[in-house]
């Protein structure tokens, strides 16, 4: 009897776990690494008050972003058309160009890109800030971003994706004695090999040690080979790619962060033969020209801002956009490097009816300046000097180090990528401390709900510059009105009593050397200032159509204070620095003067 | 077996061959402005500001025209006869403005001291701007 009670409850017993099971998805594009970190001791080696206390909840709550930002990628794949492979060359026609997009989109938001799958491409670089920096309290202290391990971060703000795949291959320009193009604040990002900046940009943070950290290269096309949108790889790119034999311990190496002392120094501790190495090697490189497809897509970059519909001819600025214009083009010199194609320059009281000489301006001229901002000593570098669990220590300089932004670079200094071209070397005396003109587009986009940058809001906290220093659009413009006219001979932290830092006291630069000296006091009314700011809030995208996913925002606005002094609370006084790290600063062409 | 490989390498090149694509010519670099047959100083050169060990020399003259990145230059000294220093500071020309600011910073200078200088302009590759400079003086302050 009792048989005979039990066997249909067994059988309903086995029907719910088939159903289960059904339920579940064959394989999560993101892994759900949850105990990832229990591997490893957390790595803590800052002082109290660096990290922010939020830290923990606000990583989680963007890597519950990060999902749902992937499940519409993925919906957008299962929504593509059929391909049809046709011509000579073979192009994906009519679908191709969707096709690629959604394959770099898939990838930029996979966590399994990363040694403990806690990271994507953006964690650090979220839709609603126009691909910049999605923690308010970061931007306010660590400014940059903490990797796969906890919290190994790296030295930099989060670079804007927006427009960025539209500069041009790092050159030198011997008759301008200019470079020009690449990616990164430091142009490292070369484009020498794909022909493509933007692409190898997206090949660095993968293997970056304070970022997603993987090991080897060849992680990428490990992880790749098990992803759920693999077809789709397949289907632009062609089989055959993943026919790699991979070894058994590949997954352990994969699963051990950069930098950790038992690969003793290798860049492919994955043994592969070398066919399968130069595969490895291709996946890696379509990982990049993908995630540049993305990038360069109306996804990312839109032209869809205010000032669009202005260059277009239908939509007026207002009063106070057309004086920023004005100011931005002519008293403010702001267009002499974040160029605005238009084709006239206005005199007072003139209205612009000049044709533009682009009508899609970049407000950029691809160069590199040295503006003078002085150190920050909340940037997270300064304080990883002690080996983490695994060995590895990502600042052995501390304060010593300095950012010479493209002048590390030429030198393949600390701190920087190796330079694949050795007549630029010599010019790294003249292009220490300089860093990547960016675009001024979209500088000002923030989530919808948090409808500005600037306090008292409500505002959401972003960073600017290389070092995150300043903390509003209104210090910003502030900075190169005045940098000059109330430069102290101090460090940050320290300026003089009766005098507010960012207000009428700015701290010296970091590197004095090749300080651009086209601003810095522009003789700027504090109105005039203002209007700059208002101008540049017109060259956010979103105006003619919603900006793609950037309704995922699910933290909190800032309210309070002022645009001024915002961030002040948080200023910490700068230690007294050490010289220079010879790693750094005694790499020939040596630094003249010595910063 | 090394035919194997060699068909193996050939194909891997070919299909490197594919990853080769072009960025959109998209170069932006400003446009640079004619240079200007005669380049003279308009206001200036004169101290913006100076301090015991630091000072910014300013001018302005019409628009060089020429490379759009442009060294303003100070040759300076404690002697007006001999000005065996120099200072050089980058700016950027905007090729739409008629007249061009110069400014250049003037390091590790000595408290209380009188310094002569006169000022030049270069393009980015070193050729003068051919801007005749009349030799001016300041005093670092104590």
């Amino acid at each position: 009897m009792q048989g005979r009670a039990l066997a249909p409850m067994i059988w309903i017993f086995a029907l719910c776990m088939i159903a289960l099971c059904m339920t579940l998805p064959a394989r999560k594009v993101s892994g759900q690494n949850a105990a990832a970190q229990t591997h490893a001791r957390l790595y803590d080696p800052y002082p109290p008050g660096i990290l922010p206390s939020d830290l923990n909840a606000e990583i989680e709550r963007v890597r519950r972003e990060l999902r749902v930002l992937e499940g519409r990628a993925l919906e957008r794949w299962y929504g593509l058309q059929p391909p049809i492979l046709t011509g000579q060359p073979p192009t994906l026609q009519n679908t191709g160009t969707e096709a690629i997009e959604t394959l770099g989109e898939l990838m930029n938001y996979d966590q399994n890109i990363s040694p403990n799958k806690n990271r994507a491409c953006s964690f650090c670089h979220m839709p609603y800030a126009a691909f910049s920096g999605p923690i308010p309290s970061v931007n306010l202290t660590m400014i940059a971003y903490p990797g796969t391990v906890h919290f190994r971060a790296g030295k930099r703000t989060a670079q804007r994706y927006t427009y960025s795949p539209f500069f041009p291959v790092l050159q030198y320009n011997r008759v301008q004695g200019l470079f020009f193009g690449g990616n990164f604040f430091d142009s490292r990002s070369t484009g020498y090999l794909l022909r493509n900046p933007d692409a190898e940009q997206a090949q660095h943070p993968p293997v970056d040690t304070g970022e997603m950290g993987f090991p080897d290269t060849a992680c990428i096309a490990f992880r790749l080979s098990q992803a759920e949108y693999r077809p789709l790889f397949e289907q632009v790119w062609g089989k055959g790619l993943f026919d790699i034999k991979f070894p058994p311990e590949t997954e352990r190496i994969c699963d051990t962060p950069g930098g950790a002392a038992t690969f003793a120094g290798s860049a492919t501790p994955i043994p592969l033969t070398p066919e399968d190495r130069t595969r490895s090697n291709i996946v890696f490189d379509r990982w990049g020209q993908s995630i540049d497809a993305y990038e360069q897509s109306l996804q990312v970059s839109a032209f869809s801002s205010k000032f669009d519909t202005f260059l277009k001819g239908s939509y007026k600025l207002t009063a106070d956009e057309m004086t920023g214009l004005k100011l931005f083009d002519g008293k403010g010199n702001c267009n002499s490097c974040h160029l605005d194609g238009r084709g006239t320059t206005l005199k007072r009281g003139q209205t612009d009816t000049g044709a533009a000489a682009t009508v899609n301006p970049l407000f950029t001229c691809f160069g590199s300046a040295n503006e003078g901002l002085p150190l920050n000593p909340r940037d997270a570098i300064y304080y990883q000097t002690t080996p983490d669990s695994y060995g590895f220590t990502a600042n052995p300089y501390g304060f010593g180090y300095r950012d010479l932004g493209l002048g590390a670079f030429l030198r393949s200094a600390f701190g920087s990528a190796p330079n694949p071209n050795a007549s630029w070397t010599q010019y790294a005396t003249s292009t220490d401390g300089q860093m990547q003109v960016t675009t001024a587009r979209n500088v000002a986009m923030t989530p919808p709900q948090c409808p500005t940058t600037e306090a008292p809001g409500p505002y959401f906290q972003k960073e600017f510059f290389h070092n995150g220093y300043i903390k509003s659009l209104k210090q910003l413009v502030h900075f190169y009105n005045t940098r000059d006219k109330y430069k102290y001979n101090v460090t940050s932290g320290h300026c003089p009593a009766g005098t507010t830092e960012k207000v009428d006291c700015w701290p010296m630069p970091e590197v004095r050397n090749n300080i651009d000296m086209t601003t810095g006091n522009l003789g700027l009314t504090d109105k005039e200032e203002d209007q700059i700011v208002a101008f540049l809030l017109t060259l956010t995208d979103g105006y003619t159509r919603p900006y793609p996913n950037s309704d995922t925002y699910t933290g909190t606005c800032m309210t309070g204070g002022s645009a001024k002094t915002q961030g002040n609370e948080s200023l910490i006084p700068t230690p007294k620095l050490p010289a220079c790290a010879t790693a750094i600063c005694g790499v020939e062409p040596v630094p003249n003067p010595i910063p | 077996m090394p035919i194997q490989r060699l068909v193996i390498k050939l194909v891997m090149a070919v299909a490197a061959s594919g990853v080769l694509r072009s960025v959109p010519a998209a170069t932006q670099v400003s446009a640079a402005k004619e240079k200007a047959a005669l380049v003279r100083i308009t206001q200036g050169p004169e101290i913006e500001r100076a301090d015991p060990e630091f000072a910014i020399v300013r001018w302005t003259s019409n628009n060089p025209g020429g490379s759009p990145e442009h060294y303003g230059v100070v040759r300076y000294g404690t002697d007006p006869t001999k000005l065996d220093q120099t200072a050089k500071s980058p700016i950027r020309l905007n090729p739409a403005h008629s007249y061009t600011v110069f400014r250049v910073r003037l390091d590790g200078l000595k408290p209380a001291t009188t310094y002569y200088y006169k000022v030049e302009a270069t393009e980015a590759n070193g050729k003068s701007d051919r801007m005749p400079s009349p030799v001016r003086q300041f005093t670092t302050p104590r």
